[in-house]
């Protein structure tokens, strides 16, 4: 099914609802794009680079190298403060991985690399409830922290604050979480999942 | 010259034509003679022919015979007028083809050059039909009266160790076979003694020649023997054994006629002159160094566009390098004018890349002075040297096949490019192909 993403399982089951579940398989988090950035802490060429590395494309109206790595599948943008983005790793190890890779292919060009200040800035991941979700009255529970302008968007936004968590909720019942780590990710798909299930459509999938 | 040659070749040669003549006026005012102008022309011509010249040449000939050297008036031969001449690079190659005038050759076998041809050994003789032979032994071609067998004497012959673009292997029995109806038959000294590296002297050890046309004995030399790979053709796997080889001959002898021998002579006689030429020149001037202006010439010719044209890029982004605040008098980073922001990455770009080290060095340690100021989060795992894997695929496919050219659009969606092209030479299989427009597909 999902070959390419690493799918994250965790437990669906909210034991500490009372809500009449009866759904006790596991959800399956799906991580589709990690986002990592560091920084080599030396200043870069980017001529150099696009002149002699490998799978590189050079955007000199942006000011930036697009690298593209096959093994972990990321493409960073490099800039020549020696700020890089690392995008498209499907988790975090592949994000640390890839990046400690790209930065040994600029050091391999010739500069002086340091691999400093790796973090992931962000994770998306995609989940499926078994159920269609009713999102006007989703919306409605919820009022503050969800908002849902079906004229703009065909999903309900369910902002998270104390976990910087953003769900994006289809009436489909497949919903979109993007967070500043996998942790805050699956953490967020817990807590909103009760609240969706009290939404569903009549009609089970 | 050019009724034998394809529209890349006549590009190429038109190309040649233009750089020597607008060169002319240039040597001599440098005061070099025109006779190094002329070395230079013929030697590069030699080049392009060797590696190109298989695939016009067979493309041309696959109906003609196999040699379609042209052959001296005195032989008179299929109405060929012009004089058979010879292109002899410093290299070991020859390459026979016509010879329109002021143009190709500078060493043109004499006219009524009589039998018989002494071919010293270590010499590659290269027909126009894009054959290859080297001569490690020495050989004299003699006439001789027909009906006489072949090389089924001593030839010697090895395995060639070198390979550049050669014949293919499907040649070597058409090779083999034109060699004309008049038995040809090249016996060698016993070449015991020779020394492989003919170089140093061309060695003139007058065989037994019977043949009007001869048979080359084609006996591949070691590839050191003068640091040109490049000019040294493999002669197509000779590994054949001197009886399988008489064989052939013999069935040669049977079928082929007399113009191909006739060309087959020219080659010897002009790689003779070769010879000469070489000893001489090695007496004059030493022959590598021509050879490496020459490679220099060709390959700083064409190839280099784009990185010339790539140099012009100045990178105007990011922030300035220490180096150039040093010599603005050791200011910080951020007390620079924006201005001189600019101008120093211009002239940081416009340096070569073995300045970007120094300043990478000098702007790291500005770097962590600031960032200490920043932030203290910034964490340093300084292990990046030991820990970093290799990238687990390296180059996949050092490819020889090169496209240069310019291009009107290249698009990317994912991994899929499309390329829009114009005004191109590819080389691809080992042959040039001249393009104006090209549209591509890949995916990466």
């Amino acid at each position: 099914m999902h070959e390419e993403k690493a799918p994250y399982g965790i437990l669906a089951a909210p034991h500490n609802f009372h809500m009449d579940s009866g759904n006790d398989d596991a959800l399956d988090i799906i991580i589709t794009n990690v986002v990592a950035t560091f920084k080599t802490r030396c200043h870069l060429n980017l001529r150099t680079i696009a002149l002699e590395g490998v799978n590189v494309i050079y955007k000199p109206e942006c000011g930036k190298v697009l690298m593209k790595l096959r093994k972990p599948k990321i493409t960073a943008s490099i800039w020549s403060s020696g700020k890089c983005i690392c995008t498209g790793a499907t988790s975090e190890d592949d994000a640390k991985r890839g990046a400690r890779r790209l930065a040994r292919c600029i050091q391999k060009l010739g500069f002086k690399v340091r691999f400093s200040a790796f973090k992931v800035v962000n994770v998306l991941a995609v989940c499926s409830m078994p159920f269609s979700v009713q999102l006007i009255d989703f919306t409605k529970n919820n009022r503050p922290i969800a908002s849902y302008e079906p004229e703009l968007h065909p999903a309900a936004t369910y902002r998270i604050k104390h976990i910087k968590a953003t769900i994006q909720v289809f009436s489909t019942g497949s919903i979109t979480v993007t967070g500043p780590n996998v942790q805050n990710v699956a953490t967020a798909v817990e807590e909103v999942y009760p609240l969706l299930f009290e939404c569903k459509k009549p009609l089970r999938k | 010259m050019l009724s034998n040659t394809g529209p890349v070749a006549k590009l190429y040669l038109s190309i040649i034509d233009d750089v020597i003549e607008s060169m002319r006026e240039l040597y001599l005012d440098e005061g070099l003679e025109d006779r190094v102008l002329d070395d230079l022309r013929r030697i590069w011509e030699a080049k392009m022919m060797q590696s190109k010249a298989m695939e016009d040449f067979r493309k041309n000939n696959i109906n003609s015979s196999n040699f379609v050297l042209q052959l001296p008036d005195s032989y008179g031969q299929i109405g060929r007028a012009h004089k058979a001449t010879v292109v002899i690079p410093a290299g070991q190659s020859i390459h026979g083809f016509p010879n329109n005038s002021e143009t190709l050759a500078t060493f043109s076998l004499p006219a009524g050059l009589a039998y018989p041809v002494q071919i010293p050994a270590g010499v590659t003789l290269q027909t126009a039909s894009g054959q290859l032979y080297k001569v490690n032994v020495p050989v004299v071609v003699t006439q001789a009266p027909m009906g006489q067998k072949p090389l089924s004497l001593q030839i010697q012959r090895a395995p060639a160790p070198q390979s550049t673009a050669a014949p293919p292997d499907t040649k070597l029995p058409q090779q083999v076979e034109p060699p004309p109806a008049p038995a040809p038959s090249v016996s060698q000294s016993p070449q015991a003694d020779l020394p492989p590296s003919p170089e140093s002297s061309p060695v003139q050890q007058p065989q037994v020649p019977t043949a009007d046309a001869t048979q080359l004995p084609v006996v591949p030399s070691p590839p050191a023997q003068e640091n040109e790979p490049s000019a040294q053709p493999e002669p197509v796997n000779y590994s054949m054994t001197s009886s399988p080889c008489s064989q052939l001959l013999e069935e040669a002898l049977a079928q082929t006629t007399q113009l191909k021998s006739r060309d087959i002579d020219d080659i010897l006689k002009q790689v003779i002159e070769e010879e000469r030429e070489k000893a001489e020149r090695r007496r004059n001037l030493p022959p590598a160094r021509t050879q490496d202006q020459t490679e220099a010439v060709l390959a700083g010719l064409g190839l280099d566009y784009s990185y010339s044209e790539l140099s012009d890029i100045v990178q105007l982004d990011g922030p300035p390098d220490n180096s150039d605040a040093e010599e603005e008098g050791g200011a910080p980073l951020e007390e620079n004018d924006f201005l001189g922001i600019i101008n120093a990455e211009a002239i940081k770009a416009l340096q070569e890349g073995g300045g970007s080290s120094d300043g990478n060095s000098l702007s790291s340690s500005s770097d962590s002075e600031g960032a200490d100021k920043l932030s203290a989060e910034d964490e340093d795992p300084l292990n990046s040297g030991d820990d970093v894997i290799e990238q687990d695929i390296p180059d996949l496919f050092d490819t020889d096949n090169v496209i240069v050219c310019q291009y009107d659009k290249i698009h990317r969606s994912k991994n899929r490019w499309k390329f829009h092209l114009k005004d191109g030479v590819m080389c691809y299989a080992g042959r040039d192909y001249v393009f104006s427009k090209a549209v591509g597909e890949a995916e990466w």
